[in-house]
């Protein structure tokens, strides 16, 4: 018999389940009458925005030069002041000496933009990215002061992390923005960083510390012999060999981040998860959205997991 | 050279104090090999540990080079930069190339440049019988050449005295012979060494003197002629017919 079961027949059963899941789903949601409306998706991700150009006083066309796709239009006002304006040239509304009044529309020019959903994404990454560092900084201090001899550097990280580990994270937040912020004037991004980073710290604190501690004895004890110092010791010795060790969960725990950074939403930061929300405001198809949001959390997550599985194959040259 | 003066050394576990070292004194003049034997658990691995500071006895001086390691202004870094030691577990940085392991402590302690380390490296790799491992990782290597490493990687230092910590009792007995011909080579170079091991015949062909120890005290010293042909104490006794 096989020690692991992975021929066809089981194959056939993994695909009869996600099969049967998928449309007992169907079936339930067309029960309930739901239309779904999944073109609506992709302008939010990327749109053809189109803004007016305006002339801004009283005046004249006085010149177009058409290139090709833009025109340049020279506007002439009462005061023989001139302005150039580049529209695109099938979206021109004026002819040559035309009177304008101020604000009359010149002509569009139209361009790609990145939608609501592709703004959330860059803020949830580059608030998760920030908080990430501070909370592996935090946490590398932390974790060496959990094992470090002095009483008061070892209790005031216990302390911390206890605090930390005891409390909801979106107290945490709500504590963050709403008694600190206000306290000491901080922006609603410093907040949800700041909270992500002091949550994220405590348990990488945790990780580093059995990082640290699962390094042979005999690793310090030879280094120290040789005549280096503790710290020395420390970053030529001891953390790179735990950084090997810890770095699946480790990775775990950023991702974790990634994850928990949709919380923020809660204090008015658009991430992804508020832009999701606001985009249902307008679209009324949630089922839609919310799928499209978990996919591309869950794209962000895979992705990170493959780069931590390359670095750990790089890493393990020397065993 | 070398001065141990009333050394003790106490453990605390589950409410129990153990003296590990107990008073122990002895003197080592430069270029002598002193062999320290001893059944399990007499504390002649603590006792050697006090030597260079890794393990802080409770009480009396060691004494290296003038400078006494009860002193606390002493630097206990720079004492051990003199101080070469070498563990039953070998204790190579894994993470580490063969070289990288003996160059880190050349720069960063001894500030030497890259070049001289490296020089100096791959001279004492080719002392000790592997210069073609160089650029390879520990986990590459078999025990006893892990433990050549690591002897060449405390002589790279170029300590005043080496410390054996059992160098032999981790290796498949195949083994044993590649590190004590190391060894021996060393002693005939004159280099001042204290060695804690089981090997009884590397202690009755090369040690200058044989410290007996037990129960944390120094029980017997002497020759090793004298020590392995007539001891005079029964614990000295005892053990010898248990190990010869």
């Amino acid at each position: 018999m096989n020690a692991t079961q992975n021929g066809w027949p089981w194959k056939l059963l993994l695909v009869v389940i996600l099969l049967g899941t998928a449309a007992g789903t169907w079936g339930a949601v067309s029960k309930i009458d739901y239309k779904w409306r999944w073109y609506r998706v992709p302008q939010y991700f990327l749109y053809h925005a189109e803004d007016a150009q305006k002339i801004p006083f009283d005046g004249t066309v006085s010149v177009i030069k058409k290139s090709g796709k833009s025109t340049t239009v020279v506007l002439l006002s009462e005061t023989q002041e001139q302005v150039e304006v580049t529209v695109d040239s099938d979206e021109l509304k004026v002819s040559e000496g035309e009177s304008l009044f101020e604000g009359d529309t010149v002509g569009f020019t139209r361009q790609w933009r990145l939608g609501p959903l592709m703004m959330g994404l860059w803020t949830t990454l580059w608030l998760s990215a920030i908080a990430s560092v501070f909370a592996l900084v935090l946490g590398l201090v932390t974790g060496l002061a959990k094992i470090s001899s002095n009483f008061t550097l070892r209790s005031l990280a216990i302390i911390y992390i206890e605090c930390i580990r005891g409390t909801p994270l979106l107290v945490q937040i709500f504590i963050a923005y709403f008694f600190l912020g206000t306290v000491f004037n901080l922006s609603r991004n410093v907040c949800g960083v700041g909270a992500l980073a002091l949550f994220a710290g405590a348990y990488v604190a945790e990780i580093v510390r059995a990082g640290i501690q699962a390094i042979p004895k005999g690793q310090m004890e030879a280094a120290r012999s040789l005549g280096m110092t503790v710290s020395q010791t420390m970053i030529e010795i001891i953390l790179p060999q735990a950084f090997k060790k810890i770095l699946p969960p480790l990775s775990g725990q950023f991702i974790s981040l990634v994850k928990d950074s949709s919380l923020v939403s809660v204090i008015a930061i658009t991430d992804l998860t508020k832009s999701g929300r606001e985009i249902i405001t307008s679209t009324f198809a949630p089922f839609e959205i919310w799928m499209v949001v978990a996919a591309m959390y869950l794209l962000v997550t895979s992705l990170l997991s493959q780069i931590v599985y390359y670095m750990e194959r790089r890493l393990a040259v020397s065993d | 050279m070398i001065k141990a003066k009333d050394v003790v050394k106490v453990f605390h576990s589950h409410g129990m104090t153990i003296r590990a070292v107990d008073g122990v004194s002895t003197e080592v003049e430069k270029g002598e090999v002193v062999v320290v034997i001893g059944p399990s658990g007499s504390g002649k691995s603590t006792f050697l540990r006090c030597i260079n500071g890794l393990d802080m006895f409770d009480e009396g001086h060691v004494i290296i080079d003038g400078v006494d390691l009860a002193d606390k202004k002493t630097n206990i870094n720079k004492v051990r930069a003199e101080v070469g030691m070498v563990f039953q577990q070998f204790n190579l940085f894994p993470h580490k190339t063969v070289l990288e392991n003996l160059t880190l402590a050349q720069r960063k302690v001894r500030k030497r440049d890259k070049k001289t380390a490296d020089e100096k490296s791959r001279m004492l790799l080719a002392k000790v019988g592997i210069p073609e491992k160089a650029d390879q990782y520990p986990s590459r290597l078999s025990g006893g050449q892990q433990q050549r490493v690591a002897i060449a990687r405390a002589l790279a230092m170029d300590p005043k005295v080496m410390l054996f910590d059992e160098p032999t009792s981790a290796l498949d007995p195949e083994m044993v012979g590649e590190v004590l011909d190391v060894m021996k080579q060393l002693a005939r170079e004159g280099m001042t060494m204290i060695v804690v091991t089981h090997e009884m015949g590397f202690a009755r062909e090369v040690a200058d003197r044989v410290i007996f120890m037990d129960e944390g005290k120094v029980v017997e010293v002497g020759t090793p002629e004298h020590f392995f042909t007539n001891p005079q104490e029964e614990r000295a006794k005892l053990f010898l017919k248990q190990v010869l």
